[in-house]
């Protein structure tokens, strides 16, 4: 930790005691970089398609620094000692996702080169532009309400159960109010669509953190021991089957693998660092795979899932269910090291390119390193947020900012490695990229919450103001 | 909890290794079989994002474009294959199409396009200096005057099916190669797969067969042309000493089994004991019947092999069909070889063949297509060396089979004096007629057939021609050979 400041009990010193950075103006500094760079691929996503900068540069990219802006004020006034890379990293991949969003939108239009995207409007840009600001409102309304991460510990069973509605709506819905392209996790009402698991996974996460809070000297007693590994005690187990349940019944209702094997992830990650028992990891991960092989045995879709994984070049045409995923892999690999450049790829020939597969386009156009580069960014953002877990002091926070940052490393994982072809592939939307407005929200969100667990870490403790009359003052942080 | 959240970061970590090493495997190891990917749509599209090179003919100089990539008007840049004289050059050129090529266009696809070795360098330069990526330019040694004249003499011979090679006896170079009927490559330019699709089937079905190509890969029986290869061995072989030489040439020829041969309408041959000159003039069947079995099949298989009989590896870069003269032992099959009926089966190019290794003196020069490859910086990466494939005859040998050739066009009682004298064609032409019997019992129209060079002293080039069931060979195949050498010579 930076700037530790005195212990209480050090030797008095004279004048002002010098103050621990906040780091603001470190994030400041790396937002204009950020900013730079999406203005800059802006520009080249225009250049390679017709040659011309985009009419749209100034004003979306005034809007788009304008609402960082608001963001870096944010987090000046509600979070001073948060981590100063959180937010240019976020800031970054959003930027970069509305360019390739508009650089989607633009192929074919105008005379571009290329296919119209028919899924993809001509406001797309301006859409997700909007829920940049509507993302960060909600980022700086969660910086704003939050000011302690233990108030959250207070609701911990009324978010449980927001958590749980949220997640069951789309399930209780009838397919025409929540299925878009077979997986049914959706509200749509009118033209306007959120997906509520989005958010389900930022209320489940604090009510993970809450109750394995309170019971994780319960769950940490060991039962028998057997191969070296201390079972946990039978009538324990009660809340990881629970748990289990409920992402099978996602799994089963909502025919969305992914945010099921997410939901379970994160639960399990969350009981792990609480109890700090590798039994339940076992038995956690044991459960989900007899219950994913159960599934793929019952339901057509799933075992297709695993088939798809293992030949995709069985069949190569419109009407081949890995077709989708062979176009991504074929994407890339036309990419190959440096990519072809924003605007110079053929990123539509992959269908829905602009959500789930949007790391294929990246992979496309901006190459291995351009992808490895955006992993990174990803990986920088999980590992601050781990730090965050380690640094905070208070339990509650620790295992809440722990669960936030793997759940993001995870759903990384499983839409980056389904694309790629590293697992089998599950429709789930990569964080900041993916165009759609409840990812986008959910994710600032998320950034939200880690960063003001990170100011709570990175606050100075109070500290003791020492005058000549021994008397101590404590001032407030 | 922060031993287990230590764990938890390396767990997250192991995540991104594999996500990184994963699309370091895609993106670099894997590129190069997913770009090959049957059906790579990025692939498929990337061929009409540049120019493919040009194929031109020639063969008179002019550098005749044949087919060239042109930009597509609204098409975003994408280019189009065109064929300016389709159906002409057809059987050279091939197709270009979306799925599949044929012709030069598949036989010179890696300098068209440009992914030759030859062309990296090049390409790299392309590269670097902000270039459009451009495929090299084929140039033919076909000669535009006598392909021109090959297809309209076949295309107006009454709708029978044959197929016209002319070569340059010199250099073996190809300088006409029609076929009829034949297709319009300009139809298979199309991009749309449907349309396509239904172009290629309706051309499958015709029973006429446009897309095959008779010159290099469809065979007919020789016929009397093959006397060429019989007359030859004999010389060689000094069976028989000199044209003059008589030879037997009874009315007819029992040759076992209870076969007898005859003379074409059962014609008498002269005197029964002409000088081989006049049987050879005359075309007897008994006469080179007799000569076949007193030669064996053995000498007639050998110096058929040696006028490139019986090859299935010769490519002009196309692929040609194998001509075959089988090793006859039986001493019918031996007559009937000798003159080039039964299983003798010849591709028009190997007639052409037949001529062009007399004329050039008893050496076959290998025939080949290909004059010379430009880059697109017009250097050259590659021409045409002539080689000779074989030395069937001895320069003696050959210009004694020459002589007798002159005197099939040339003496009045000659097979084809009536249609290739020099007085009609404006130059002395030497030549050999053949009418092939074919189809059960012969029951099918004989195969008109005319292997030729021309002029006779110092020749310029050799033709050979066959038309299905044209007839006679002086009256249906000669005149073909007789408006391709006057165009090729510009003589009237």
């Amino acid at each position: 930790m930076t700037g530790l400041p005195a212990a209480i009990g050090a030797p008095a010193v004279s004048g002002p005691v010098p103050m621990p950075r906040g780091r603001r103006r470190t994030e400041l500094l790396m937002l204009a970089f950020a900013l730079l760079v999406v203005i800059l691929a802006d520009a080249f996503a225009g250049l390679g398609l017709n040659g011309k900068v985009p009419p749209t540069l100034l004003e979306y990219g005034l809007g788009f620094a304008a609402i960082m802006i608001v963001a870096h004020l944010a987090v000046r006034r509600f979070a001073p000692w948060a981590d100063p890379l959180m937010l240019p990293v976020a800031a970054l991949l959003n930027g970069l996702g509305i360019v390739m969003i508009y650089r989607l939108q633009e192929s074919g239009r105008g005379g571009n080169p290329g296919n119209v995207i028919s899924t993809l409007t001509t406001s797309a840009t301006l859409i997700q532009l909007m829920w940049t600001a509507v993302g960060v409102v909600g980022f700086v309304l969660v910086l704003a309400i939050i000011r302690e991460p233990r108030i959250l510990q207070r609701y911990t069973y009324t978010f449980g159960a927001i958590g749980l509605v949220l997640l069951a709506i789309p399930a209780l819905l009838p397919a025409s109010l929540s299925s878009v392209q077979g997986a049914k996790v959706w509200i749509r009402v009118g033209g306007f669509s959120i997906q509520p698991g989005e958010f389900a996974k930022l209320a489940l996460a604090v009510f993970f953190a809450g109750y394995l809070v309170a019971k994780r000297d319960v769950l940490a007693l060991a039962g028998r021991r057997l191969l070296g590994i201390d079972l946990p005690r039978g009538r324990d187990l009660g809340p990881v089957l629970i748990a289990w349940g409920a992402s099978l019944l996602i799994l089963v209702f909502e025919t969305d693998i992914g945010t099921s094997a997410v939901f379970f992830g994160l639960f399990l990650a969350m009981l792990y660092v609480a109890t700090q028992r590798t039994s339940w990891l076992l038995i956690g991960f044991l459960l989900f795979l007899g219950g994913a092989y159960i599934a793929s045995t019952i339901f057509g879709h799933v075992a297709a899932r695993f088939t798809d994984w293992l030949h995709p070049f069985a069949g190569n045409n419109a009407a081949n269910s890995a077709y989708q995923l062979v176009q991504g892999l074929e994407g890339m690999g036309f990419g190959g090291i440096f990519g072809t450049g924003l605007g110079h790829g053929q990123p539509y020939f992959t269908p829905l390119v602009q959500s789930d597969f949007i790391i294929t386009a990246f992979g496309e156009e901006l190459g291995l390193t351009g992808l490895m580069a955006l992993l990174l960014l990803f990986g920088l953002l999980v590992q601050r947020g781990l730090r965050a877990a380690i640094a905070v002091k208070d339990p509650f926070a620790k295992l809440l900012a722990g669960g936030l940052a793997f759940v993001l490393a995870l759903q990384v994982f499983v839409i980056v490695g389904g694309v790629t072809r590293l697992i089998p592939l599950t429709g789930i939307t990569t964080p900041f990229l993916s165009q759609g407005g409840s990812s986008l929200v959910a994710s600032w969100g998320l950034v939200a919450m880690l960063m003001r667990i990170s100011d709570t870490a990175r606050r100075p403790a109070p500290q003791p103001i020492q005058d000549e009359g021994m008397t101590q003052v404590v001032r407030a942080g | 909890m922060n031993r287990a959240l230590l764990r938890l970061s390396l767990a997250c970590l192991a995540m991104f290794v594999l996500l990184l090493i994963n699309i370091n495997y895609v993106q670099a190891f894997e590129a190069t079989s997913l770009a090959g990917k049957p059906g790579n749509s990025r692939t498929f599209y990337q061929q009409f994002q540049y120019q493919r090179g040009s194929i031109v003919a020639n063969g008179d100089g002019t550098n005749l474009k044949i087919a060239e990539s042109r930009l597509v008007k609204g098409g975003n840049g994408t280019y189009q294959r065109v064929y300016p004289d389709g159906p002409v050059y057809a059987p050279v050129t091939g197709y270009d199409s979306i799925f599949s090529a044929t012709g030069m266009e598949a036989a010179e696809d890696k300098v068209l396009s440009g992914t030759a070795p030859q062309l990296q360098v090049h390409n790299l330069i392309s590269l670097i200096t902000g270039k459009q990526k451009q495929g090299a330019t084929v140039a033919l040694t076909i000669s535009p005057r006598a392909q021109q004249a090959a297809y309209q003499a076949l295309a107006q011979d009454g709708g029978h099916s044959g197929a016209v090679v002319a070569i340059d006896p010199s250099t073996g170079a190809i300088l006409a190669m029609a076929s009829y009927p034949t297709f319009n490559p300009n139809n298979y330019v199309t991009l749309n797969g449907t349309q396509l699709q239904k172009v290629d089937s309706r051309y499958r079905a015709d029973p006429a067969q446009p897309l095959l190509n008779r010159a290099i890969e469809a065979t007919y029986p020789p016929g009397s042309t093959f006397k060429i290869v019989t007359s030859s061995a004999a010389f060689a072989t000094h069976t028989v000493a000199g044209p003059n030489t008589p030879v037997p040439a009874p009315t007819n020829l029992p040759i076992g089994n209870g076969h007898v041969l005859i003379n074409d309408a059962n014609e008498v041959c002269a005197n029964g004991n002409p000088p081989f000159i006049q049987a050879f003039w005359l075309s007897c069947n008994t006469a080179f019947g007799k000569l076949g079995i007193k030669l064996t099949g053995a000498v007639l298989h050998q110096y058929a092999n040696a006028f490139g009989v019986n090859n299935p590896n010769l490519k002009i870069p196309l692929p040609v069909a194998a001509s075959v003269v089988p090793l006859e032992t039986d001493p019918a099959f031996t007559a009937f070889t000798a003159i080039g009926q039964f299983d003798d089966q010849v591709t028009p190019l190997q007639e052409a063949m037949f001529s062009a290794a007399i004329a050039d003196g008893g050496t076959l020069m290998t025939p080949h297509l290909v004059q010379s490859v430009q880059a697109p910086d017009l250097s050259t990466i590659e021409s045409a060396t002539p080689t000779p494939l074989s030395h069937p005859d001895s320069p003696t040998v050959a210009s004694k089979v020459a002589q007798m050739m002159v005197q099939v066009t040339q003496n009045p009682a000659g097979t084809a004096f009536g249609t290739a004298n020099a007085s009609i064609v404006g130059v002395v032409i030497a030549g050999k007629t053949g009418t092939a019997q074919n189809g059960i019992n012969n029951t099918n129209l004989d195969d008109a057939v005319f292997t030729c060079f021309a002029p006779a002293t110092n020749p310029r080039i050799a033709v050979g021609v066959i038309v299905k069931g044209g007839g006679f060979g002086s009256a249906a195949a000669a005149p073909i050979a007789v408006k391709v050498i006057q165009a090729y010579l510009k003589v009237k």
